[in-house]
């Protein structure tokens, strides 16, 4: 860290950068309806000069701050961080109560350039300012939180024009069903890899023989590409279904959740088998010729010793699983299994970018959620002293 | 207590151990020395079967260790290793009550144990029992390594290089507390190393072993005095002998009683070693020291012409030279 | 690239003896592929099985060989500059003067990884709109964090005593970089280079739903019509792609276990 040796020069940059975009960039763009293309509207436009001014300033005031960095100053440059990603919701609100006509009920507002950027700027900064001081736990899940609760307040309140709100309401069983129908294929996916890949795992240490053609056998089922891997089983499947009615009565045909079910557990065997692999197998040796010279017995150094140790390296295992899974089930809404990867699909073919985003936002929420989540079980399930 | 009987050991094509006997008898430290790969660990496992030997028997106290059950047999057995091999996911307090756990001993019981063991290897219970492996130093974690062996006071400890990772002054002052511990404990050690200064301090018997044959066994000093082959006396340290034997020896076995002669200034404790004595004559440029006991008492003095045996004295060095020599 | 290629295979020591068998691999699996572009109207006897009610059952609308080229061409551009800046970002944030933004880049590329390929390609299209371009600028994003993140690995994994022997034997910041650290890094980096390769030619077969025609075309066009013949050529070709690729990649790698 090279506090005092002059200032900060990531914040500093990515202060210019969102700077740059800022000005220069559409904030928002405006079209009378569906159809339509939108018509980009600069932050000028939207709000005049008051508008410049007043989001440029906390700009500055990071920038001023980032220029002769302490652990207090960089404090508050988080906090104006924070409170910069608070406004941006809000800045929609005072947007589309600017620019959106409220005598025309179809007119919709949708997220420009500039917001985008924006937004991707300060959360490097925030990842930044994280990683150069410490704030108590509480107090970062305060400020964390804020953002959110800013989202969540206009999204209930003030933003009916907004495109993506619109996009929402007028799917939102559907929305909704996609979401469970997304969870269950993934969760399903995990369950059934991990229970086969446990027992693989388990398989090769003790056929060590098995241990190089199951590896490749997975490795090659890995490379092969999702789309292609969906579509190779299509026909199997749909054959199977033709010739045997106990099969179709099952709900499996070469179109919908089999394939895509088949296919995402193949994806999923090869991180799943490899780390509980590395997990049973890259135990200290010294540990456990201590365990054994202590007397004790496999099943012992088992439960007690490699279990324990090899637990978060399983859940890693799991969890890389479950992202790729998030990302791959998104895929197999073009064979039909439904999902959230079935409004990118549709907004890709109707050209509704709004759309796409309702399916793509809430995938990259999840994948990250998940990942967050059992990222944190991993580091609390981590024995003491490995911490 | 263990005896190894014409003992071999094969992997494979390569023979590991070959032809091994050995008895260590009851409260014996008995270190096995020599390069590595000459099979002194392999002779080691091979006593509590975390290797099982080829040919020949090993018996513990009379009986076969085949015949025991293996988790039995070593639950008997203390077992210290160089990399000290302490689970990192458990605390001391719980790797060191390890073997007392798997004997199903109480927990009081347990408890009390783990206190008791962490006081006699100087480990403060307040301050360590809760903390893991990864906040220890290396000094540290090796006395829990010894003292997790010691858990169960089985009446055999083995030791394989366990002080063999760390600094030269840990080292000695865990050698130290080795043999203060062993002469109250008074187990049955078998200990490995490839430090012959460590071995010459610790070893009431000393094992050299060259390519899984034990070369010469014996007493260090009988060792020093008569090395078998030239491989034994390079590995005693060749011309360095003469210092080596000086520090397995005191004082008090080459002084005079106080002469009439005013005492010297220059003194030496009665239980420090000749080589100890010999390098206060040599920096303070001095033949004679008084020698005094623990509370400063003059009880003798030392010659350097005794020190060095010039007058005949004890030892009997030149004379096996001589019968070498002649032999 | 040659250069990290070169110096993984030398450092390899099984690679002398089975080199002949090592290529094998990879010819047989870029043979199959052009013989699979090239003979697919012979197999129409096979697909027909398949899909027996359709008119036609060998997908025509464009020639397989044009829908490959362009395929490797749209992973090719991508891989390429996302290798060149990939590697040089890595290489920036670990000279003195790059070292503040070392903490973020590497956070930035290990959750960056945690995005799914198709959530970007789709997020790519509402800001570069419909075509090859936006594909491009997807594969280059995506393929990046691999890349920089296997690139940092092999650079700051390096030895300790290695790095400061080469200071202390006078190298400068550019030999040692040239001369250590790259060649010492280049399996690690290779490796990267591989993931997102192999990453990059699945999502660029998703690709053809925002409008760049490749390999994925006919497996679109198959899933709309409802022909699995079309399905099956499309899926085919992708697979026999990926292997020849990742077979070239395991032949430009030393050996390990994954």
């Amino acid at each position: 860290m090279r506090e005092g040796a002059g200032s900060n020069s990531v914040l500093v940059s990515l202060m210019l950068v969102l700077l740059v975009s800022w000005l220069g960039l559409d904030a928002v763009s405006v079209a009378a309806n569906r159809i339509v293309p939108g018509e980009g509207i600069g932050l000028g436009g939207v709000a005049g000069w008051p508008g410049i001014l007043l989001s440029v300033a906390p700009m500055l005031g990071v920038l001023w701050l980032a220029w002769r960095p302490s652990p207090g100053r960089l404090r508050v440059a988080l906090l104006l961080v924070m409170a910069m990603l608070a406004a941006l919701p809000v800045w929609l609100v005072v947007a589309a109560a600017l620019t959106v006509d409220p005598a025309l009920p179809q007119s919709r507002l949708s997220i420009g350039p500039a917001v985008w950027l924006a937004l991707f700027m300060l959360l490097l900064s925030r990842i930044e300012l994280r990683g150069r001081i410490r704030v108590p736990r509480w107090q970062g899940a305060l400020l964390d939180l804020l953002p959110l609760l800013s989202l969540g307040l206009c999204l209930l309140t003030a933003l009916e024009p907004l495109a993506l709100r619109q996009e929402y309401l007028a799917r939102e069983p559907a929305f909704i069903a996609a979401i469970g129908e997304h969870l269950l294929l993934v969760s399903v996916a995990v369950l059934v890899s991990l229970s086969l890949g446990v027992g693989l795992a388990m398989a090769m240490r003790r056929w060590p023989s098995a241990q190089r053609f199951g590896f490749t056998l997975l490795n090659f089922l890995q490379t092969i590409p999702s789309l292609a891997l969906f579509g190779l089983l299509l026909a199997p499947l749909a054959w199977l279904s033709n010739r045997f009615e106990w099969i179709d009565a099952l709900g499996v045909s070469g179109i919908g959740w089999a394939p895509a079910l088949l296919a995402l557990v193949a994806y999923s065997l090869l991180p799943m088998v490899r780390n509980t692999y590395v997990a049973l197998e890259e135990v200290d040796p010294g540990v456990i010729d201590a365990a054994r010279g202590m007397g004790m017995s496999r099943a012992q150094i088992f439960r007690q010793v490699r279990l324990p140790l090899g637990l978060p390296v399983l859940l890693e295992g799991i969890r890389i699983t479950t992202v790729q899974a998030i990302g791959l089930t998104a895929v197999a809404a073009l064979i039909g299994a439904g999902g959230l990867g079935r409004f990118i699909f549709q907004g890709l073919g109707q050209a509704a970018m709004d759309l796409v985003l309702l399916g793509a936002l809430p995938i990259l929420i999840m994948a990250l959620l998940a990942d967050a989540l059992l990222g944190a079980l991993t580091e609390r399930l981590r024995p003491g002293g490995l911490r | 207590m263990i005896e190894l009987m014409q003992v071999s050991k094969r992997f494979g094509d390569a023979l590991a151990v070959d032809d091994v006997s050995l008895n260590i008898a009851r409260g014996e430290l008995c270190v096995l020395i020599g390069t590595s790969g000459c099979g002194k660990s392999t002779t080691l496992r091979m006593i509590n079967r975390l290797i099982e030997h080829s040919a020949g028997e090993i018996h513990l106290e009379g009986q076969p260790v085949r015949e025991f059950r293996e988790e039995v047999l070593r639950r008997r057995i203390g077992y210290a290793i160089q990399s000290t091999g302490l689970f990192p996911h458990w605390t001391v307090a719980r790797n060191i009550g390890l073997v007392p756990g798997l004997l199903k001993w109480p927990r009081a019981r347990i408890r009390e144990r783990v206190e008791e063991l962490m006081a006699l290897l100087g480990l403060e219970v307040a301050e360590f029992a809760d903390k893991y492996p990864s906040q220890l130093s290396g000094g540290q974690a090796q006395r829990v390594g010894v003292a997790r062996a010691l858990a169960a006071d089985p009446d055999i400890l083995l030791m394989d290089e366990p002080f063999g990772a760390l600094d030269p002054i840990t080292r000695e002052s865990l050698q130290d507390e080795l043999i203060r511990l062993q002469a109250r404990l008074n187990k049955t050690i078998v200990f490995v190393t490839h430090d012959m200064d460590e071995a010459l301090r610790l070893a009431d018997r000393l094992v050299v072993m060259n390519q899984g044959r034990i070369i010469q066994q014996g007493h260090p000093l009988e060792l020093l005095r008569r090395p078998a082959d030239g491989f034994v006396e390079s590995l005693l340290g060749g011309e360095d002998r003469g210092l080596k034997e000086a520090a397995l020896l005191p004082v008090s076995q080459r002084m005079v009683a106080l002469d009439d002669a005013p005492p010297d200034e220059q003194q030496v404790a009665q239980h420090a070693t000749l080589r100890e004595a010999l390098s206060i004559m040599l920096w303070r440029h001095t033949e004679r020291l008084t020698v005094v006991d623990e509370a400063g008492r003059p009880v003798g003095q030392l010659y350097l012409a005794q020190l060095v045996g010039i007058n005949g004295e004890a030892s009997g060095r030149g004379h096996d030279r001589h019968h070498r020599a002649a032999g | 690239m040659n250069h990290t290629a070169s110096t993984a295979t030398r450092s390899s020591p099984c690679a002398n003896g089975s080199a002949a068998r090592r290529w094998l691999a990879p010819l047989a699996w870029l043979l199959l592929l052009t013989y699979a572009c090239w003979g697919m109207p012979w197999l129409e006897p096979l697909f027909r099985l398949v899909e027996p009610d359709s008119r036609d059952v060998i997908y025509a609308r464009a020639d397989f060989f044009l829908l490959l080229g362009r395929h490797m061409l749209v992973v090719g551009v991508a891989a390429l500059l996302a290798i060149g800046i990939g590697v040089a970002a890595a290489i920036a944030v670990t000279r003195p003067a790059g070292r503040d933004f070392l903490p973020m880049v590497s956070q930035l590329a290990s959750m960056g990884q945690t995005f799914p390929p198709v959530a970007v390609l789709a997020l790519a299209v509402p800001v570069l709109g419909f075509g090859t371009l936006p594909v491009i600028v997807a594969l280059l994003l995506y393929g990046l964090l691999p890349i920089v993140r296997n690139t940092l690995a092999g650079l700051e994994g390096i030895d300790g005593g290695v790095a400061e022997a080469a200071r202390g034997m006078g190298m400068t910041g550019g030999q040692r970089l040239l001369r250590v650290e790259l060649p010492l890094a280049a399996p690690i980096i290779l490796a990267g280079i591989r993931t997102s390769v192999t990453i990059n030619i699945a999502t660029a077969a998703i690709g053809s739903t925002v409008g760049a025609s490749n390999l994925g075309d006919p497996i679109i066009s198959g899933i709309v019509n409802g022909n699995i013949a079309y399905v099956l050529q499309g899926a085919l070709l992708i697979g026999l792609l990926a292997l020849s690729v990742d077979s070239l990649f395991a032949r430009l790698q030393p050996a390990s276990p994954q």
